[in-house]
């Protein structure tokens, strides 16, 4: 793997890579050159695999975080190939020609983050959320809590304490404060 | 209500029959998930503490915390253990990850069928599961993956060799930064709440400092605590002991915050901040015997509520104990002035040098006034009474600390032997040491206690910081007697104390008299203890006060005697530290507040 990545620096800029194990690297390059880096891998060094795209809010830095993770099933051992978009107006080139089915995690990613893929096959669709209409719930300013508060009925039987009050009550009832 | 799109949201569903299926046939066969799935969860509950860190992280509001039965409530644990809704988790772990004692992980179990969805809510842990005993599955990974800082800010001190030869201050008190990076670490569970003996609101100050709100600060402090600044140095700190990032890292630095509040308002914005400038009298005067601690806070919260104070303090200046017994390089004298100037502030008179029983009596100040509250402490030295003990450079420790803030002189040996383990015994060793530094340029004071290091009563820091001026400790040790040749002290034997309880729980030291030691000296100090003095109590208000165990007078939940009019708090009643005084004194006041309102 080791050398791969050494390979791989010579053509394209990358940064912070990362041997998670014997059989895992991550790579970061910029948003430019990740899917050159894809096909470059796909077409000449063996990646023949597409195992998943992944998003991660990175909602403090302004950015989104999309990771391509390619396997190698001859080496096997897998690459992350990450790069970073910005948050506002989030969008990304298709890879769907690349692999077709990433089309559908190009889907996902619109519904759950809100992340555009112009051109990618049915990325406009509900993929699971059919009716949804907050804001794209994966995104980090999405308030998951009171989503479920206004959404849901409390369950019967339910009903918590808290440490503190719950502490008074037993070891110190008649403390008055 | 329902909407049009309510009732039209199922039907969008059918398109999806005419598609071509993606999913494939295949026989389910066991299929274990990945050695960190994120499955059903499990709970060490003899290692949780239920402090609800878990509940408050759950975007959910999967998690209710609940009492189990056979878990007692308890210092530093609620009794309360987690109890999940499988109906909104979402299986994020980040309750896993956010446990502050690592007892939440979860399995890689994740298939579970039952008929009963009520069965789907339960407590791991307490209620068996087939997957409790899977290894596999997410637990936090460590080192290195905290939501919390397991490192106390560092806090600014003078060096060793700065400090040994001066009584200045030696802890430095944060910086903004410093408090705000400290008040990060804080979760907010308040266990530490119950083992205050004042029951501060100590997660809603150390909120206060991450939100850089000073004074909202010092009014959370000054709702259970009228000596911030105090309390903030020499404070013992028992909540920091049960602080549940203690678990895993350092405990939150919670004295050094409740200073770094104090630290940062002057004197002169007190009143407006805390509301204080208009008091209005209810024409009540409640006379307080003693300006320490107990005093002090019975003082301050009866004129909250309206009633004229007046402490009669017997030494020249307020502050009993905190003054008189703890020494200046850990309490400044101005930053005691500051506090109780404060209260001085609001209309409390103190009246020094006066001795109840012979400048006025406490019948006098029962006719005299409509309450009576006496904190008077422990001021008497107790003795080994071991022979030679009597010898004129046999000295108590207390007596020593009273003369040193006096600015009396005190007799300085080269070689000086401290009998005690507890916080006075460290104040006398330390403070003689800095004197034996200063006179002899040297420092030949050791220390040495029945107990052994890891039982001595006197907090750690204090053991530590000892020895880093130069003092010996050497515990473990029973006095035997003192060896006075020609008239002169020549130094302490000793045997190895094995045990000081028997098996009723009584106070009896057993030694090993094989094993012996002679610690040389020419001053031995006696720090084993404080006694009270009652003696202003006189006859025949003795005669109608109910006495309770161990010849203690015995008083209700509000520190009232037998006598109506007469509280009696503080260190003659529970301690002896300062917390519980002006714990004590701030219930006393609402006793009295009581007791007077319903006299009418």
């Amino acid at each position: 793997m080791e050398q791969l990545i050494n390979k791989l620096q010579k053509s394209f800029k990358l940064s912070d890579v990362k041997h998670q194990r014997e059989n895992l690297t991550f790579v970061t390059v910029k948003k430019d050159s990740a899917l050159d880096l894809v096909t470059h891998c796909r077409d000449y060094e063996g990646f023949s695999h597409f195992v998943l795209l992944s998003c991660v809010d990175w909602i403090e830095d302004g950015k989104f975080q999309l990771t391509y993770l390619l396997n190698n099933p001859s080496g096997k051992f897998d690459l992350g190939i990450r790069t970073f978009i910005s948050r506002d107006n989030a969008s990304m080139t298709s890879a769907h020609l690349l692999w077709r089915q990433i089309a559908t995690y190009q889907r996902e990613l619109k519904e759950m983050y809100g992340i555009d893929f112009p051109g990618s096959p049915r990325v406009d669709e509900s993929f699971i959320l059919e009716g949804w209409d907050e804001i794209p719930p994966m995104r980090r300013e999405f308030d998951t809590k009171k989503y479920s508060e206004d959404t849901y009925f409390p369950r019967e039987g339910r009903g918590s304490n808290d440490p503190a009050t719950y502490m008074k009550s037993k070891l110190y009832p008649d403390d008055e404060k | 209500m329902t909407s049009l799109k309510d009732i039209l949201s199922p039907f969008t569903a059918w398109k999806n029959v005419i598609l071509e299926p993606v999913t494939i046939k295949d026989p389910i066969n066991d299929r274990p998930g990945a050695a960190r799935y994120r499955g059903f969860h499990k709970n060490d509950i003899t290692k949780c503490i239920g402090c609800g860190t878990c509940e408050d992280i759950c975007e959910n509001e999967a998690i209710d915390m609940v009492p189990v039965e056979g878990i007692e409530t308890k210092d530093g644990d609620s009794g309360l253990r987690p109890k999940i809704d499988y109906g909104r988790c979402c299986w994020c772990a980040l309750c896993v990850d956010v446990c502050t004692t690592n007892s939440l992980s979860m399995s890689n179990e994740y298939k579970w069928i039952d008929t009963d969805p009520d069965n789907f809510r339960f407590i791991p842990g307490v209620d068996k599961k087939s997957w409790d005993d899977n290894e596999a599955g997410w637990k936090k990974p460590e080192p290195n993956y905290e939501f919390y800082g397991l490192k106390r800010a560092e806090m600014g001190e003078l060096h060793p060799e700065e400090r040994d030869h001066s009584f200045i201050e030696f802890i430095k008190g944060y910086s903004k930064q410093q408090a705000q990076e400290e008040a990060d670490r804080c979760v907010e569970c308040g266990i530490c709440t119950a083992t205050c003996p004042a029951h501060m609101g100590i997660p809603d100050y150390i909120r206060a400092i991450r939100n850089d709100d000073i004074e909202e600060g010092l009014r959370v402090l000054y709702e259970t605590n009228p000596l911030p600044e105090i309390c903030g140095r020499i404070c013992t700190h028992k909540c920091e002991s049960v602080c549940s990032i203690g678990h895993k890292g350092e405990p939150l630095s919670i004295r050094w915050l409740k200073r770094y509040i104090a630290d940062q308002v002057e004197s002169e914005h007190y009143k407006k901040i805390l509301e204080t400038e208009n008091l209005v009298k209810n024409g009540k005067k409640v006379a307080i015997i003693g300006a320490g601690p107990s005093g002090l806070s019975a003082a301050y919260y009866l004129s909250l509520l309206g009633y004229e104070c007046t402490i009669f303090e017997k030494l020249p200046e307020a502050g009993g104990m905190m003054r008189y017994g703890i020494p200046e390089y850990r309490l400044p004298y101005d930053q005691i002035d500051k506090d109780i100037n404060y209260i001085l502030s609001l209309g409390v008179e103190i009246r020094y040098n006066v001795n109840i029983g012979s400048d006025i009596t406490l019948d006098q100040l029962h006719l005299d006034y409509d309450a009576v509250f006496a904190g008077t402490g422990l001021h008497l030295g107790r003795s080994t009474r071991i022979d030679g003990s009597d010898h004129e450079n046999v000295y108590q420790s207390i007596e020593l600390l009273r003369k040193i803030t006096l600015g009396e002189e005190i007799h300085v040996a080269e070689k000086i032997v401290v009998i005690g383990g507890g916080n006075v015994a460290m104040d006398i060793t330390r403070s003689l040491a800095r004197l034996q530094k200063i006179k002899y340029g040297k420092v030949q004071t050791l220390a040495t206690s029945l107990e052994t290091e890891d039982k001595m009563p006197a907090d750690r820091e204090e053991v530590v910081e000892a020895r880093e001026e130069g003092a010996i400790i050497d515990p473990g040790w029973a006095p035997q007697s003192i060896e006075i040749v020609d008239g002169k002290v020549k130094g302490l034997h000793v045997t190895q104390c094995l045990s000081l309880f028997d098996a009723t729980g009584a106070f009896n030291p057993q030694c090993n008299l094989d094993n012996k030691k002679f610690f040389e000296a020419d001053m031995v100090v006696e720090s084993i203890g404080q006694g009270m003095d009652l003696g202003y109590i006189s006859e025949n208000i003795k005669d109608n006060l109910t006495m309770g165990p161990r010849g203690r007078i015995q008083v209700d939940k509000y520190f009232q005697t037998s006598l109506p009019w007469l509280f009696l708090g503080g260190d003659i009643i529970q301690g002896p530290d300062v917390i519980h005084g002006i714990a004590n004194g701030h219930q006393a006041a609402r006793g009295i507040d009581n007791y007077l309102n319903a006299k009418g």
